[in-house]
């Protein structure tokens, strides 16, 4: 009993423990559910794009010493428009224009970070560290989870409406454009936010396992969304027990307990039909 | 065997899942048939049996030789980078070993076919970049070079230019004199009189027999249901119909 | 900060760098005509992801003393098998079981490196690729792979091509479609697992995507895209080592910039007289 107390309460006595633990849940509170319109609109893609692709925006900004934030935001910003300009060629499509434009962002970000004399902390911002979390990190945390639980209460009927029949949303005066852009921005400012604690080859767990796991069990889009959040709430404080009592990389272990969980999910037999 | 093609009894669908049934009809070599219904109808389900790529439900369907299939237009790629001369050679594929490069004969049939499509001077020019009428041909190239005793033909009108749909309809022509067989699909019901028989098709086969037989307005009426309008104006029904583009 | 620039003739002059030459130069026939299909039938993402997912798989080998070649052979093409399975669950499902299972071979190959056989600092060359660590087994398999593109190209590249133009006609040109397609994705596997060790597993696309994407921009039929990437990927190979010696960095990350970096000119120019023809 003694043990399971210690087990539990580790973590917690420390404040890089207690802030990890509430960067996760932040994290994970706001985007599970959003995982779920990602996964329910297909814009997993876009969603791995924009994470793998604003890599040289955190270089710089760590380069610079400015804070790594805003060398996300600009990453994603930047990466976004390039997406979008290299997508118009209809010869190469934008599939592929996108593997060119995530390509050249991740080699010129390890460029950036491997070529002067003092290595950037690459690996931390490949993998995260969120036993790095700063204060100024959990506010951004925070602002993201008011903000984007805000947009998603917005954009709920929209969403609905849109992924039910989406050929019918635009008589019911649905805006699908509008609506698909609102989503795509709350999936940006998620990235660039979820990409401190996770790094960004890895945030992509948090933005699209939680849906994975629960799409073939849940039933309503609501409860969809609460289980997804929960779920992505559940596997970031595992991880970061695991990396506490095991010593593993935080980042990692968030990300794999995520992944498993998401395997599992998607593997384990449904109850109805 | 002395049909082009015999379908008995014939019900086909996807991921087992019925979309069509009742379909009973014969076509001599050198005969024309028309396949034509409403879009959703079946007819490229039906085309699709009859190439052998999705197994029938029920009933048997016979073929002459492998059919040549010319799909709708819009499903293939424009983007790929491939030259009229490209796509009529690929009509030589099935003939000699796929894996081999293409023989100087197979280069022959495929310049003679762009010729008697009458695009010989576009050999080299890419798919994409030529009109609708002029893909339709060069597709219809691919068809001849495979030299198939039996075509189908997926709405090769549709969209077409008025001069290609004249010379498209005159090969037509020419292939039912050379012993051929061919199918076409097409929701367009004035077309359908100039050919030998009709099927009329919506999810079941609801006639079969020569035009003049069969285009009356009850089986029109049960064809298209409220996507047609008949016009009578003192000569044999016309029927005008309504058209859904779907995207 | 950084060096002064080297000489070219380095790149010929020092042993290890001839190796690195060779072999990025072996990677570009494969990169190039297995590239143009890869472009052509949208396989972009497939390639990054498997590429990707021999990471945990190498890591192991590794510190178990196998060949890197095995190991990544056998994760390579149980990750295609996996993704087979996921696409049959839906696209939508099936591209974020494809994302998961990515993120999934990245964790489990840091957490193995990092703490379990604390290689750590294999990461960085697992990931990005080595200037000095090439060996002979690899150009035996890159010249290997190299080959089986060559005899691929020859032989099933016209049926690679009809289905691509118009699969539905397929089966009516007594195509083997199912076979040749899976044929195309299996050699595409072996072949990223080749340029793992120069570029890294995350950059495989920088030589099996980038210069075959160049040359869509640049070549109007297959047969000229199919040499014009070549061309592109041992030019981006070769100046992309040069800047990797210059900078002292992983030849991956280089090759992938440079690549990059000229697809935008290229794009950027055929944008200007596509708007002025």
């Amino acid at each position: 009993m003694e043990l399971a107390a210690e087990f539990l309460l580790d973590p917690l006595r420390s404040g890089i423990g207690r802030r990890a633990l509430l960067e996760v849940t932040l994290l994970g509170a706001v985007c599970g559910p959003l995982a779920f319109w990602i996964v329910s609109e297909r814009l997993s893609y876009a969603a791995e794009s924009l994470a793998h692709g604003l890599l040289p925006g955190l270089v710089v900004a760590a380069l610079a010493g400015l804070p790594l934030l805003l060398g996300a935001g600009g990453g994603v910003l930047v990466g976004a428009a390039l997406i979008a300009a290299a997508g118009r060629d209809e010869r190469v499509g934008p599939e592929t224009a996108t593997g060119v434009v995530v390509t050249g962002m991740l080699g010129l970000g390890a460029l950036l970070a491997l070529a002067p004399e003092t290595p950037q902390r690459l690996e931390e911002l490949l993998f995260g560290d969120p036993l790095g979390v700063s204060d100024a990190d959990l506010v951004a945390a925070l602002v993201l989870a008011v903000a984007g639980a805000a947009t998603l209460a917005g954009l709920h009927r929209p969403l609905s409406v849109v992924a039910l029949d989406p050929s019918g949303a635009a008589a019911l005066g649905v805006r699908l454009t509008l609506v698909r852009l609102a989503l795509l921005g709350l999936l940006a400012v998620a990235v660039a936010v979820a990409v401190q604690g996770l790094g960004n080859l890895l945030v992509l767990a948090v933005l699209l396992a939680p849906a994975v796991a629960v799409r073939r069990h849940a039933s309503t889009v609501r409860g969809s969304m609460l289980a997804a959040g929960a779920l992505a709430v559940a596997g970031g404080v595992a991880g970061i027990y695991a990396s506490f009592q095991l010593g593993s990389a935080a980042g990692a272990s968030v990300a794999l307990a995520l992944s498993v969980a998401a395997l599992g999910g998607a593997w384990l037999p449904t109850k109805r039909r | 065997m002395s049909a082009g093609v015999r379908a008995d009894g014939l019900a086909a669908g996807y991921g087992g899942r019925q979309v069509l049934r009742d379909v009973s009809f014969e076509l001599e070599h050198g005969r024309t048939l028309c396949v034509l219904g409403p879009n959703g109808g079946g007819k490229t389900t039906l085309f699709k049996t009859l190439v052998g790529e999705l197994p029938p439900l029920r009933g048997t369907v016979e073929v002459d030789g492998r059919p040549a299939y010319v799909a709708q237009t819009e499903r293939t790629r424009l983007d790929f980078p491939v030259g009229a001369l490209d796509v009529a050679l690929m009509g030589s594929l099935p003939h000699g070993r796929w894996w081999l490069p293409p023989r100087a004969a197979d280069r022959r049939a495929a310049e003679d076919a762009l010729e008697r499509v009458g695009l010989s001077r576009k050999a080299g020019a890419r798919f994409g970049e030529l009109s609708g009428g002029q893909r339709q041909r060069v597709l219809l190239a691919r068809a001849l070079v495979q030299d198939a005793r039996v075509l189908l033909l997926d709405e090769p009108l549709a969209g077409v230019d008025p001069a290609s749909a004249e010379r498209i309809a005159a090969l037509f022509g020419e292939l039912r004199e050379e012993g051929r067989s061919l199918l076409v699909s097409t929701h367009d019901v004035e077309s359908a009189r100039r050919f030998d028989l009709v099927v009329c098709l919506n999810r079941r086969q609801l006639a079969f027999g020569p035009p003049r037989e069969v285009l009356d307005r009850a089986t029109l009426e049960a064809t298209y249901g409220r996507e047609m309008i008949i016009l009578e104006d003192g000569g044999p029904a016309r029927a005008v119909t309504v058209q859904h583009h779907e995207h | 900060m950084i060096a002064a620039i080297p000489s070219p003739l380095d790149l010929v002059d020092l042993p290890f760098m001839r190796t690195a030459l060779a072999e990025l130069a072996l990677l570009a026939v494969a990169g190039g005509l297995l590239g143009t299909w890869v472009v052509l039938r949208r396989l972009a993402f497939f390639a990054h992801a498997v590429g990707t997912a021999t990471f945990p798989g190498l890591v192991i080998a590794e510190a178990a003393g196998v060949t890197a070649q095995g190991a990544g052979l056998a994760t390579a093409l149980a990750y295609a098998g996996g993704v087979e399975r996921a696409g049959k669950a839906g696209r939508g499902l099936g591209d974020a079981a494809t994302g998961v299972l990515l993120v999934a071979a990245l964790a489990t190959g840091v957490i193995l490196a990092s703490d379990v056989f604390h290689s750590g600092a294999a990461v960085d060359r697992l990931l990005f690729g080595t200037l000095l660590g090439l060996g002979r087994g690899d150009l035996v398999f890159s010249a290997a792979v190299a080959v089986l593109a060559l005899v691929a190209t020859t032989t099933v590249g016209r049926t690679w091509t009809a289905i691509g133009f118009d699969p539905d006609s397929a089966s009516s040109l007594g195509l083997p479609s199912a076979r040749a397609d899976l044929l195309l994705v299996g050699l595409v596997a072996v072949a990223v697992v080749a340029a793992v060790p120069a570029v890294g597993a995350l950059l495989v696309t920088s030589v099996f995507v980038v210069p075959a994407a160049c040359a869509r921009l640049l070549a109007d039929s297959v047969r000229a895209m199919l040499a014009w990437a070549v061309g592109v990927a041992i030019a981006q190979g070769a100046l992309g080592l040069y800047l990797a010696y210059w900078l002292d960095t992983p030849p991956g990350p280089a090759v992938a910039t440079l690549g990059a970096g000229v697809y935008a000119l290229l794009a950027i120019g055929s944008a200007i007289t596509r708007r002025q023809g």
